[in-house]
C-alpha cells in the first residue's frame, strides 16, 4: 500500500486548503454539475475539451509533485494505487486500474462524485458525461508515466450517467 | 452568540477527512470533493476567453448563474443538515447570523476569508474576502484584470441574501444580485461585493 499520509497531508495554511502543500478547494455536486452543463450548453464540444483539459492540466502537476515526495514508489502499478488513493480521498470516486502500462489500458469505475452528482440533479444522460474523470485519467497517466501533457487520450465507452453499470475508460497513446 | 468560525472550520476538516467506501464525501446535506484551485480558474477563466470578446458578458453572466444557483441549493443543503444543527445553530440568535455561519463554511471550503461587513436586512450585504483563490489566480495568471473576476464568490454572495430574505425555497434564488466593485486581481488588496435586490 502506498504510504500517501492523508491526516497529515490534507491540512490549512492560513484560509487555504492544500493537500501535499498543493492548493485546493472543496465544492458540492451542485457547483461541479452546474459548471458542466453550462460549459456544455454553451460550447458543446469546446466546452468539453475545456474540462477534460482542465482536469488533465490539474492533476498531472499536482501528482507530479505528490509523486516527487514518495520516491520509494517506482512502479507504475503502485504509483497509480496512489493516485487511485488521492481520487477516492478527494470525494471524486472509485477507479481501479486494469492492466495499464506505458501504452495506455482499461481502467473502470464504479462509484464518482460528477455520476453522484449528475444524476442527483438531471437524471439519466444519453451520453457519456465524464468529462472530467477522463481528463482526471490522462494527467494522472501523464504523470505516472512521466510523459508530457496530451499523450494519451482517454475514452469513456460506458457512462453510469447513462445508467451503465459501471463507467468504463479506455486509455490510448495519441 | 457570536459565530466561531474555528469550529465550523474544524468540523469541515475532520469531516472531510471521512469517506465511505465509494469515496463520496457526505457533509453538510451535500456531496463534497476536493481538487486543485487551478482547475476551477482553468475552466472559469477559459470559458470566458475562448467564447470571445463579443460574449465576455454573456459568460461572465453564465459563471455568476451557475454558482448562484449552486450557493443556493448548497446552503439550503447545509443550513437543513444535522452538522449545522449540531455545531452552527447553536451560535445562530437571529436569522441575519445564518449569513456569518455561511461565510464560515464558505471560508472552511478554501474560498478565501470571508468576513460580513456590513448587513442591512431585506436591503444590502457587503462581503469581504481575503485570499480569494479565483482572484489570487486570475492575477498569477493573467496579470491584473480590468474588471472583479471572482464570479463563484459574487454569485453566491447573491445566493446567501436570497437564502435569508427571498422567498422560501426554491422559489427565491435571484432575488438578490452581488456585485464586485473590489477586487484583488484589479490589484486592490482584498475583494468586495455588494449584494442587493435585483432590479429584474
Amino acid at each position: 500500500m502506498p504510504p500517501f499520509d492523508w491526516k497529515r497531508d490534507l491540512d490549512r495554511h492560513d484560509h487555504r486548503v492544500v493537500l501535499s502543500g498543493q492548493p485546493i478547494t472543496i465544492h458540492c455536486h451542485h457547483y461541479n454539475i452546474n459548471l458542466q452543463r453550462t460549459l456544455e450548453e454553451t460550447m458543446g464540444a469546446e466546452g468539453v475539451r475545456l474540462i477534460y483539459r482542465a482536469a488533465e492540466e490539474a492533476t498531472y502537476h499536482d501528482l507530479k509533485t505528490m509523486l516527487a515526495t514518495y520516491r520509494e514508489m517506482r512502479t507504475i502499478k503502485s504509483k497509480m494505487e496512489m493516485a487511485a488513493i488521492i481520487y477516492q480521498n478527494c470525494g471524486l470516486g472509485v477507479i481501479h486500474p486494469m492492466d495499464i502500462n506505458n501504452d495506455g489500458g482499461k481502467i473502470v469505475s464504479s462509484s464518482s462524485h460528477h455520476v453522484t452528482g449528475w444524476l442527483a440533479k438531471h437524471g439519466k444522460r444519453q451520453s457519456p458525461g465524464c468529462h472530467f474523470s477522463r481528463g482526471w485519467i490522462a494527467g494522472a497517466l501523464e504523470a505516472v508515466c512521466d510523459r508530457p501533457i496530451g499523450h494519451y487520450k482517454v475514452t469513456e465507452t460506458q457512462c453510469k450517467m447513462m445508467r451503465d453499470e459501471e463507467c468504463i475508460f479506455q486509455v490510448e497513446v495519441r | 452568540m457570536a459565530i466561531d468560525g474555528t469550529k465550523i472550520v474544524h468540523a469541515v476538516m475532520e469531516g472531510s477527512r471521512i469517506r465511505e467506501s465509494k469515496g463520496i464525501i457526505p457533509l453538510f446535506g451535500v456531496y463534497l470533493s476536493l481538487f486543485s484551485v487551478h482547475y476551477y480558474n482553468r475552466l472559469s477563466f477559459d470559458f470566458e476567453k475562448k467564447i470571445g470578446p463579443s460574449r465576455e458578458a454573456e459568460a461572465e453572466s453564465l459563471l455568476i448563474k451557475a454558482a448562484q444557483e449552486c450557493g443556493y441549493a448548497t446552503f439550503q443543503g447545509i443550513r437543513n443538515s444535522w452538522e449545522w444543527d449540531e455545531i452552527v445553530q447553536p451560535m445562530i440568535d437571529r436569522k441575519e447570523d445564518q449569513i456569518m455561519g455561511f461565510a464560515a463554511v464558505a471560508t472552511a471550503f478554501g474560498w478565501g476569508h470571508l468576513a460580513v461587513q456590513k448587513l442591512i436586512p431585506n436591503e444590502r450585504l457587503v462581503l469581504r474576502v481575503n485570499d480569494s483563490y479565483e482572484a489570487e489566480g486570475y492575477l498569477k495568471d493573467f496579470g491584473q484584470a480590468l474588471k472583479g473576476k471572482c464570479y463563484m464568490l459574487r454569485g453566491v454572495a447573491g445566493a446567501f441574501m436570497d437564502l435569508i430574505y427571498g422567498e422560501d425555497y426554491p422559489g427565491g434564488c435571484f432575488t438578490f444580485l452581488a456585485a464586485e466593485p473590489v477586487c484583488r486581481a484589479k490589484g486592490d488588496s482584498y475583494c468586495e461585493f455588494i449584494a442587493r435586490k435585483s432590479p429584474y
